[in-house]
């Protein structure tokens, strides 16, 4: 599969066609995101953690995930014409930056740097880990009209880590009570074993994408489990389900034992382990991840990757047998839908298991869900347990906040501190 | 009268952070002490199981946030902070538990932290539905009362009595509706009860043990009619926004100085509107959870599918004679925010003025905001 040159040198190129491959999933969904529709088939809008894509595909209808459209446009840059125009409306710059653009993208005439995107016929809030996402959903049902259905999750509320069975029951009853609601909204009736189907080709996804976050376990990480890892997760939200998504996590799974055999990896050398904590600076994307690249940092896991899914804490397993149950227990274990001790446990866990020399908190303006008790987070590592912690501040999307100079003076100085760690 | 304007007044100021008249409560009754953080708890339980429940309303700049600052980000909310300062620093040694819910993701990852600073304490968490019209919602939230009925009993040692449960739902259906009238007389009467008295009525209400609020506010009442007071001009006003962290009650005086009658607004507005309950129900616990699900008023923090906000925030101004309405908004409250562009145009569609302003809890200068206040009344009077 991969090229290995006549002197022994690895081309780095020649095990990243994953990353590639990920590239046309992405943009093939985006294509059909915006092709004419003449079937009648509905855009059901989402969210990407807790997302039962599964229940959408039942009902073939478009899954449209206005985070994922959000941070491709910033990724792409496109995001500041999109806040303004959101800013101009009356929102406030304290509100979050995807819902900012989610609205702009959906006003009348508003086109994006990855084209004119789709209003929704349906708005499925699934309520799991961002209470934003109910105000997202009702700011969209007022501009559009579109209508809201409602998947309550609860929170994880018990620190070790328990989840009361009338939590689980209440979800997937909300499931099975959505079915008509769903045909109403797609005009397809639901056709159980399709469903069952859909829930073992994602299973088997599921499965795969967490061998592949393990893969950080390696000494050195054939892979960043941070930065490469937000490409990898993009096909887990938008195309699990399908034959495709498994066909991908396969590949990526082989191309990433192949890097393994070839001591290969996303920096010439890892000279230092890391555990990331947050969402990326998706506007400034490669000059962030270019702070920890340019001192052989390689991410070895991180809490952002499992927005989509808790995978690598076995905290599910879909069932096509118990469908609405195993559904409901992946909603419940979202990343932010877990409470604080648990995520910071997490984080101390990943320290040991994937032997990290620090703890990278990236947190941002954008996001009370994920950043609200971030600096508990840092003082419980790095005062209690020793643990090297960098908390550094900007935004997911919007530009304002990211200040390179600012970010590169406290990474230097975290280096520093590892490097003297590493000495001593 | 002033007996008890007083009492509310000493009880309203003990609530911000010094807690000492439930020191002596507790020291009094040997009974624990729960502490909620808003909007809406369900205090009837706790009350029941011979807690006192204490509305934690947060500590308006009384105290510093050093200690909270380390452990938060400068993006969040006042209240969140100074609660959590009262409980690093000690303050809130008092309370058996304290009690968070699913408001916004900063109160929910305050309960966490909280827990992770405090682990010798019961910090606890309810999750209220959100999915109303499901049939599955009140039932859910039975069982979710009967976990915390279970954690209360782990610290009482004594279980949940329905008896007591419908007792002490009687005494707090009564409390509500004595705030009630009480909002009744202001909007009736504009100008005779100032907003800084009304205010320390409604957040004294929950502090004091209800067995003695309720007859205080009996007596209050009934002294109110005979206020005398030449009548004001004043535009007509909702204050919309302060659900959660509370505005400096020289904010609120502002707005009336500037010549406003606030006849509506939200200040612990989940402990007036939400969890009135049909005393005859078999189960008085569903009916608790009943009459917090089928509860139709619109709430920030709670969503609710078959509301209509706009039509709602319209219907509301017009039954009121509102002239206009003032968007309060804590510093960094996302859902305040949210619901601010909700009501915005249907308030431009209704051809009704507004006014958008901001406000931390601890803010002590009030200029700016009342030259606003001053230019939208104006703006009004003399459209």
């Amino acid at each position: 599969m991969a090229a290995v040159t006549a002197t022994g040198a690895a081309n780095f190129d020649d095990f990243d066609r994953s990353k590639r491959l990920q590239g046309e999933i992405t943009k093939r969904y985006f294509q059909s995101l915006m092709a004419p529709r003449s079937n009648g088939q509905k855009i059901g809008y989402g969210f990407v953690m807790a997302n039962p894509i599964e229940f959408f595909q039942a009902f073939d209808i478009i899954p449209f995930y206005p985070e994922i459209t959000s941070l491709n446009i910033s990724y792409r840059g496109g995001s500041p014409p999109l806040i303004a125009l959101a800013e101009e409306a009356g929102y406030s710059t304290d509100a979050c930056g995807y819902v900012k653009m989610g609205v702009a993208a959906a006003m009348d005439g508003t086109s994006t740097a990855i084209g004119k995107l789709p209003r929704p016929d349906v708005l499925l809030l699934t309520y799991s880990g961002c209470q934003i996402y109910i105000h997202w959903w009702e700011q969209l049902h007022y501009q559009t009209g579109a209508p809201i259905l409602t998947i309550d999750v609860p929170y994880v509320r018990e620190y070790d880590g328990h989840v009361e069975p009338h939590d689980v029951r209440y979800v997937a009853s909300q499931l099975e009570e959505a079915i008509p609601l769903m045909e109403g909204a797609s005009g397809k009736r639901f056709d159980e074993n399709r469903f069952r189907e859909i829930m073992r080709l994602s299973a088997e996804a599921w499965d795969l994408w967490g061998q592949v976050i393990e893969m950080g376990k390696l000494r050195p990480s054939p892979m960043d489990a941070y930065f490469e890892a937000i490409y990898y997760m993009a096909p887990i939200t938008i195309i699990r389900g399908t034959q495709e998504a498994v066909d991908f996590y396969r590949f990526l799974l082989e191309e990433l034992k192949e890097r393994a055999s070839h001591g290969v990896g996303p920096t010439p050398r890892e000279d230092y382990r890391l555990v990331f904590e947050g969402v990326p600076n998706y506007p400034f994307f490669k000059k962030f991840w270019n702070l920890f690249r340019g001192y052989n940092a390689r991410g070895v896991a991180a809490t952002y990757p499992k927005v989509a899914g808790m995978i690598d804490t076995r905290s599910f397993r879909l069932n096509p047998d118990k469908p609405f149950e195993s559904l409901a227990e992946y909603m419940i274990h979202a990343y932010c839908n877990w409470n604080m001790p648990m995520r910071t446990r997490l984080l101390e866990q990943y320290v040991k298991d994937y032997q990290a020399d620090g703890v990278v908190i990236h947190s941002i303006k954008s996001c009370r869900s994920f950043s609200m008790g971030e600096g508990d987070m840092r003082e419980h590592l790095a005062i209690d347990l020793d643990i090297p912690t960098l908390l550094i501040e900007s935004d997911h999307v919007d530009p304002r906040y990211y200040s390179e100079a600012q970010l590169r003076n406290r990474v230097d100085a975290f280096f520093e501190t590892l490097a003297l760690r590493k000495r001593s | 009268m002033n007996g008890t304007a007083d009492l509310f007044a000493r009880s309203a100021e003990d609530s911000y952070a010094t807690f000492e008249s439930v020191k002596a409560w507790k020291k009094a009754t040997g009974r624990p002490v729960l502490g909620y953080f808003p909007v809406y708890f369900p205090s009837e339980i706790a009350h029941a199981m011979g807690f006192l429940p204490v509305s934690l309303l947060g500590a308006s700049g009384r105290v510093g946030l050093d200690m909270a600052t380390a452990h938060t980000q400068s993006f969040v909310c006042s209240i969140s902070r100074s609660v959590f300062q009262l409980s690093l620093q000690g303050n809130l040694d008092v309370m058996d538990v304290l009690l968070f819910s699913n408001i916004c993701d900063v109160a929910r990852n305050l309960s966490g932290i909280t827990k992770r600073n405090l682990g010798d304490r019961r910090i606890e968490y309810l999750h209220y539905p959100i999915n109303n019209t499901s049939a599955h919602a009140v039932p859910y939230l039975r069982e979710e009362y009967r976990r915390l009925a279970d954690i209360l009993a782990g610290v009482t040692h004594h279980p949940l009595e329905p008896e007591a449960l419908r007792r002490s739902m009687e005494l707090y259906n009564r409390k509500r509706a004595l705030q009630e009238q009480l909002t009744a007389f202001r909007r009736a009467r504009p100008g005779l009860l100032p907003y800084t008295e009304y205010y320390n009525v409604l957040r004294a209400g929950g502090m004091l043990p209800v067995e003695e609020y309720l007859p205080a506010l009996e007596s209050y009442l009934a002294e109110l009619p005979s206020r005398e007071g030449k009548p004001k001009d004043g535009v007509k006003v909702m204050v919309l926004g302060n659900f959660c962290e509370q505005p400096p009650v020289m904010l609120m005086k502002s707005i009336e100085d500037a010549g406003c009658f606030i006849l509506h607004d939200e200040a612990l507005v989940g402990e007036r509107w939400l969890g009135l309950a049909d005393l005859t129900a078999a189960d008085p616990l569903e009916s608790l959870a009943r009459g917090y699900v089928q509860n139709l008023e619109p709430m920030t923090v709670r969503f609710h599918p078959s509301v209509n906000k706009q039509k709602a925030l319209l219907d509301r101004a017009r039954t009121q004679g509102v002239e206009g309405v003032v968007f309060a908004t804590p510093k960094f409250c996302e859902p305040a925010l949210y619901d601010y562009m909700i009501g915005k145009p249907a308030l431009e569609k209704a051809n009704l003025p507004y006014l958008h302003i901001e406000y931390e809890e601890s803010a002590s200068s009030f200029e700016h905001a009342r030259t606003m206040v001053e230019t939208f009344t104006e703006s009004i009077l003399f459209d």
